[in-house]
């Protein structure tokens, strides 16, 4: 025992000692140091050792996973701050949003911040969609994540559609009045589904509460759990998909970019010491990414992949941050319960629903949602060819493209009548040209 | 399962002491688990709920001239007075629950368009159905009342 180096080396050594108690490994300037930082580090484990450099490329990905999930980490904090002020009651809470606005120092900026984040992780969830479906993410052996994405898409709606009843404004009010009739119209327990939904036949103060209540503990703990698996599953599944032929040695380079180091935004790649092998301690099954005894094109997650994504979680701060600065978050006059605007539209994301329930309330509101939903989980049981995984828009899968793209546009195209082209009575307007006068006040946002 | 005892079992008819624990034990937990989710769905099924009461008073009748058509914003009701008598008519659009605007010759709805005729007939837009007509009674007092919770066929009027 040598530690017996009195009283004074103990204080002289104290400071150094917590530190090390706290975190094992220096910063590392080995393979083996990085392979460590990432393998000891609760938080940093999430990722394997060594990431592929197909993970990396910005153009890939487009970071849309990473920006989807800070986004959620940006709504849970500033969502717990105005938790600190709000209080889920029909006479309190539209009073608590001007109290927000008007006396709570930086309460407009956390309101807005936590208004234009649902926006953008609606937005980056769709888009993230988009990205899988239009690389071929999907197919075998990631069907299960692909259905796993799907429920944090509709988890991620459920949350944005609770949330919005809770300033307790006009359009809190017959948006949610609006899209519970909707789930009324759901077959045989349509009216018992709504009347559990509301607590009462109308939307009011046990509407209020119930949504609250699904707003900030059930539906984002619900996500932190599937988020959680998916996470999980990424790494199972053998990390993010790539081209059946990334896996070749570095003798036979796929991506110029990637292996000369000229990635955008991200660390020169770290190269692997040849010389060194490590082994993953236990027995892994399945998939799994190889630790840097056989040459591939892996690169250490550590520098690489951590910095780019704290690089993406700057950017989506900044850029959530400067829209916040600049746009104030919408609200509209008291919840009226005896006069809807006119037009009541709902959030762009849920335009697009309320135009077709302007067709048909059943087909519009349930029945083609719900096939949509279904085909969207269906599709990689049924999507079972292995060409173009890890490809933009491969030429292999020109049929499911082509489909896939027919639907996004028809969508859109449903989501642009009903916000630009919808006036007063969901009557037929040209946006460009100046509406007639109307008594009652416009909701369009 | 190449454990003798194991397959001398398989051919004994008798349900082992393990196999009716496990088959008991299994039965027990599904069980358990079919009350946790009914009670929790009656849980969540308010027996009481605090909003307007379906069923108000309206003062006397003569307070409704010959002629009225006057909408009540809370109790999203429109009252009709006319030769043959007192009758109430739904504000609430039947196709996603908008309360219509009550117009000289009919009701509106801002949400979705949806039309209807004096008598709440749909005269377009989506809406499914015609607005409802809800029953009128005369209270005791001599007051009218309204029930929203029990519909009556349109047309049906209170003769006062």
């Amino acid at each position: 025992m040598k530690n017996d180096t009195g009283f004074l080396g103990t204080i002289l050594a104290f400071p150094m000692n917590v530190w090390k108690s706290i975190f094992r490994n220096p910063i590392p300037s080995s393979d083996l140091g990085r392979s460590q930082t990432t393998f000891s580090n609760v938080f940093l484990h999430i990722h394997p050792v060594k990431t592929h450099s197909n993970s990396l490329r910005p153009a890939y990905t487009l970071g849309l996973g990473v920006m989807a999930l800070s986004l959620f980490l940006i709504l849970t904090v500033s969502g717990i701050l105005l938790m600190f002020y709000y209080v889920p009651a029909t006479t309190q809470a539209y009073d608590r949003m001007l109290d927000l606005n008007g006396t709570v120092a930086f309460g407009t900026l956390i309101r807005n911040m936590h208004r234009w984040s649902a926006h953008g992780m609606v937005a980056i969830a769709l888009l993230h969609l988009c990205r899988v479906f239009y690389t071929g993410s999907y197919k075998a052996p990631r069907e299960f994540n692909w259905v796993v994405g799907v429920i944090l898409l509709l988890l991620t709606l459920g949350a944005s559609f609770t949330g919005y009843l809770l300033p307790w404004d006009q359009l809190a009010f017959w948006a949610v009045t609006v899209g519970t009739a909707i789930a009324g119209y759901a077959p045989v327990f349509g009216e018992q589904i709504r009347f559990l939904l509301l607590g009462d036949r109308v939307v009011g103060q046990e509407a209020l509460i119930r949504f609250y209540v699904l707003h900030v503990a059930v539906i984002p703990a619900m996500i932190t759990l599937f988020v959680a698996v998916h996470f999980w599953r990424i790494r199972k599944d053998g990390g993010l998909s790539r081209p059946a032929d990334a896996d070749l040695p570095e003798s036979q380079p796929r991506y110029p970019d990637a292996i000369a180091g000229k990635l955008e935004g991200l660390a020169p790649r770290v190269k692997t010491e040849k010389a060194k092998t490590f082994g993953v301690m236990g027995v892994v099954k399945g998939p799994f990414n190889k630790v840097g005894n056989t040459p591939d094109n892996t690169v250490f997650s550590w520098p690489n992949l951590f910095i780019a994504e704290l690089f993406v979680f700057a950017v989506t701060l900044l850029v959530i941050l400067v829209i916040s600065m600049t746009f104030n978050a919408p609200l509209e006059a008291p919840a009226n319960p005896t006069s809807p605007p006119n037009p009541s539209k709902a959030p762009w994301y849920f335009l697009g629903l309320q135009e077709m329930v302007s067709y048909s309330a059943f087909w519009g509101g349930v029945g083609v949602p719900t096939i949509m939903v279904i085909a969207l989980i269906l599709l990689p049981y049924f999507d079972r060819g292995q060409n173009g995984v890890g490809v933009w828009f491969s030429r292999h899968r020109l049929l499911a493209v082509i489909i896939f793209t027919t639907l996004l546009v028809i969508n859109l195209i449903f989501v642009i009548i009903g916000t630009f082209f919808r006036g007063p009575n969901w009557g037929f307007i040209i946006p460009w040209e100046q509406p007639a006068a109307h008594g009652s006040a416009t909701a369009g946002h | 399962m190449a454990n003798p005892i194991d397959q001398a079992m398989s051919q004994d008819t008798r349900v082992s002491r393990r196999q009716a624990l496990t088959l008991t034990s299994i039965a027990a937990l599904l069980g358990a688990n079919a009350v946790v989710w009914f009670s929790n769905l009656l849980f969540f099924k308010p027996r009481v709920t605090y909003g307007e009461p379906s069923r108000f008073r309206l003062g006397k009748p003569d307070a409704f001239p010959l002629g009225t058509r006057l909408p009540l914003g809370s109790q999203r009701v429109t009252i009709i007075r006319n030769e043959a008598g007192v009758a109430a008519i739904s504000n609430t659009c039947t196709h996603l629950g908008c309360v219509v605007a009550t117009t000289e010759i009919g009701f509106d709805c801002p949400c979705h368009g949806s039309r209807f005729d004096a008598e709440g007939t749909v005269l377009g837009g989506p809406a499914p159905r015609p607005l409802p007509w809800f029953k009128v009674s005369l209270s005791p007092n001599g007051e009218l009342e309204v029930d929203t919770a029990t519909p009556v066929p349109a047309g049906t009027f209170l003769k006062v």
